[in-house]
């Protein structure tokens, strides 16, 4: 858009604004109206009022919920996830099936693995192979993905890349191999922004061989982020043909650990926790602290840290993990809270935003052993710090590919692309909540695509061709466009592969683990050394659930080499 | 429009979300400079306090500043973050000609001024104002006194 258009767009909005102040004199806060007074489904923030451009609008998709009719009470209530130990050479039969979940006291038909969300906790020793028997028993094809697992590329589950989507009533063999100490998650790689909230993940923890791998610790817990959109005692239904809120994503106003809504524990005073943290959410990033516990970040998605860093609180985008240490120094209540500064857009303020998660009750009896002087120490990873000295040779060379992130918008309402066109005057290098839930609920991916674009080729998306030899060691750059339609920052995963941040905006990071998710801030620019060690064909896709949904997604083959180490 | 609402709309346009204009004041108006926020050291690449806010080391690059003496008894420039309503001013770190890199930025919204001063230690400021721009989120306001809707014809 010219600067006289983007004027006269803002002109004609304010112009629409002060008629929506005459026309529309009472609260549009949705949660404190009734189901039928609404003319728009969608919960928005209080105080905030609906553009007039957009009232009576809907998303033009069919509404579409898990069940189809079937009534919840007739299904198993969804269980807590469970532990299940596999060795090398073990099978698994892993069910996604339909259960009964509450929310805010009204029962939902949802989906579960084997019965319980989260899924079980696979537990293995690294280096181990498993066997696991899927089993599609929902009511939409789906597949399962090995998140942050260098597997063979054909168990991948990317339907339309690494194998057809398993239909309904439908199953698959995968064979996952563990090459990696830590946490990883599964999903399906269908639909992600409907079977993902919907109850359709679990975790991995990969165990080393190293006894002293992780600092000893006297309690260990993992923790999944999740959120579900609402309003009142519904669920915002989803779109059949493709998601809706392509915009910004599905930020949900109820907020899960491990898929509850009161997630609580009790430890001894002077406990230190290890938390394996995994953000599971379609778009939210959280800024999550424990009450004012000091938190210590010792690992990512698939290494350790070179060192251990006291942080004041842990950022983490969707789909990546971090592992910290947390010492409850003294009885009492610690809070799990997500503190974010939201933003009005409409009336140009930032607004502190806080979110109780969960709950540590820390009781009076003293933990046995203390382990808080060991907690204390920040330790030294020598052998991370090793290994990535063979790639350090690379850090500086010029990028072999440059990407550039944006969207193309086609058809959205008149009052959002006037919005836009105004709003973006200033644009957050994250997006911590949903400042436009009406224009993100009625965007669908056939109005938005999002884009991967080859900055040499012009390419986009699936039709970049991108090849590299098995063994490369390939330098990526990425740069969020801050100038597109709708800047929003993106969590990028490649599949398959693990992958090395070593700057930010050309400031090299001081400190490394090897990533498959990295989030890049609007207007950012990260650089990725990529170790192209795992031969196939890997997803490169934002974990945005609904960009993923509006096309941004891309392919890296990784053509074999005979002879050529692998994972 | 206006060529005053043009130049607005422009430098929306044409700066990033970590990007600052600094503009002179008439104590040395050859003075040029910019800013630019850098998310501070973070594992997690992005960083932020406990309640969010981001967290920014601030580079300045600067040019044409005078010698400090030339302008009065000062000894040096040092940079400021200021709060929008001006009722809080925190030291961030001196200025020369060049690129320094100063820190750390916590304020939502803020504004960053360099003055020239004697004690360039100092945790207040006392000398004038050289230098001074508002932080990207300052662009974020209410529509009603937004810059792009004034001096719009």
């Amino acid at each position: 858009m010219d600067v006289g258009s983007r004027l006269a767009a803002a002109l004609l909005l304010a112009s629409m604004a002060s008629g929506a102040a005459a026309q529309m004199p009472m609260s549009h806060d949705m949660d404190q109206m009734s189901m039928g007074e609404m003319a728009m489904p969608i919960p928005m923030p209080k105080g905030m009022k609906m553009l007039p451009g957009l009232v009576g609008l809907t998303p033009p998709v069919t509404a579409f919920m898990p069940g189809n009719g079937v009534d919840p009470m007739t299904l198993p209530a969804a269980r807590p996830s469970t532990v299940r130990r596999l060795a090398d050479g073990d099978t698994l039969d892993l069910t996604a099936m339909l259960v009964r979940r509450m929310v805010r006291g009204r029962a939902f038909v949802m989906y579960g693995f084997n019965g319980q969300v989260p899924g079980p906790l696979i537990r293995v020793p690294q280096d181990a192979t498993i066997t696991v028997r899927f089993h599609n028993r929902i009511d939409l094809p789906s597949s399962v993905h090995w998140h942050g697992v260098r597997l063979d590329n054909r168990f991948d589950g990317v339907p339309g890349t690494t194998q057809a989507p398993v239909p309904l009533g439908g199953d698959f063999v995968y064979r996952v191999h563990f090459p990696d100490a830590g946490i990883y998650w599964y999903h399906p790689h269908v639909r992600e922004d409907i079977e993902q909230p919907m109850g359709l993940f679990g975790n991995m923890l990969v165990d080393s061989p190293d006894s002293g791998y992780y600092s000893r610790v006297n309690r260990e817990e993992v923790l999944v982020l999740d959120d579900l959109l609402a309003n009142g005692d519904s669920l915002i239904p989803f779109g059949r043909e493709g998601p809706d809120f392509a915009l910004m994503g599905r930020l949900g106003n109820v907020q899960l650990v491990n898929g509850e809504p009161d997630y609580a524990t009790h430890v001894p005073a002077g406990s230190v926790v290890r938390f394996f943290l995994t953000n599971v959410a379609s778009s939210r990033t959280y800024n999550l602290s424990f009450g004012g516990a000091p938190i210590k970040v010792v690992a990512s998605d698939v290494s350790r840290f070179e060192h251990e860093e006291m942080v004041p609180s842990v950022v983490l985008a969707p789909a990546e993990r971090y592992v910290v240490e947390v010492c409850f120094p003294a009885a009492g209540r610690y809070s799990i809270v997500n503190a974010v500064q939201a933003i009005n857009h409409y009336v140009g303020e930032f607004d502190a935003e806080v979110d109780t998660l969960g709950t540590i009750v820390v009781d009076p009896a003293p933990a046995r052993p203390d382990y808080a002087g060991e907690f204390a120490t920040l330790r030294t990873n020598a052998a991370v710090a090793r290994e990535i000295d063979h790639y350090r040779q690379w850090f500086d060379r010029p990028p072999d590919r440059i990407f550039r992130l944006t969207v193309r918008p086609q058809g959205l309402p008149l009052a959002t692309v006037q919005f836009m066109s105004i709003d973006t005057a200033y644009y957050a290098p994250v997006e911590w909540t949903d400042g436009m839930p009406e224009m993100n609920w009625l965007s669908t991916s056939k109005q938005v695509t999002w884009i991967i674009r080859d900055s040499t080729t012009g390419r986009e998306n699936m039709a970049i061709d991108w090849h590299v030899p098995q063994g490369s060691v390939v330098k990526l750059r990425i740069f969020n466009d801050p100038k597109s339609f709708h800047p929003m920052q993106h969590p990028i995963h490649l599949h398959g592969q693990r992958m090395l941040v070593v700057a930010r905006d050309g400031v090299p990071a001081p400190n490394l683990a090897w990533k498959d998710t990295v989030v890049i801030p609007v207007g950012s620019t990260v650089d990725l050394l990529i170790d192209a060690s795992n031969p196939g064909d890997w997803m490169l896709h934002c974990h945005i659930a609904e960009h993923l949904g509006s096309g941004m997604m891309t392919v890296l083959h990784v053509d074999p080499v005979s002879g050529a180490p692998r994972p | 429009m206006s060529p005053r609402a043009l130049a607005l709309v422009l430098v929306a346009a044409l700066t990033g979300p970590f990007d600052i204009e600094l503009f002179p004041t008439s104590t040395a108006p050859a003075v040029e400079g910019a800013a630019r926020l850098v998310y501070a050291a973070s594992p997690f690449g992005i960083a932020t306090t406990v309640d969010g806010r981001s967290r920014y080391d601030v580079q300045i690059t600067a040019s044409h500043l005078p010698p400090p003496r030339s302008l009065g008894s000062y000894s040096g420039y040092v940079a400021w973050e200021v709060a929008t309503d001006l009722s809080a001013w925190r030291r961030l770190g001196t200025v020369r000609n060049g690129r320094s890199t100063v820190g750390s930025i916590t304020l939502n919204k803020f504004l960053l001024v360099v003055t020239v001063e004697e004690d360039t230690l100092g945790n207040s400021h006392v000398g004038p104002v050289i230098l001074r721009g508002n932080s990207p989120s300052g662009w974020l306001q209410s529509f009603i006194t937004h810059p792009l809707f004034r001096n719009a014809n």
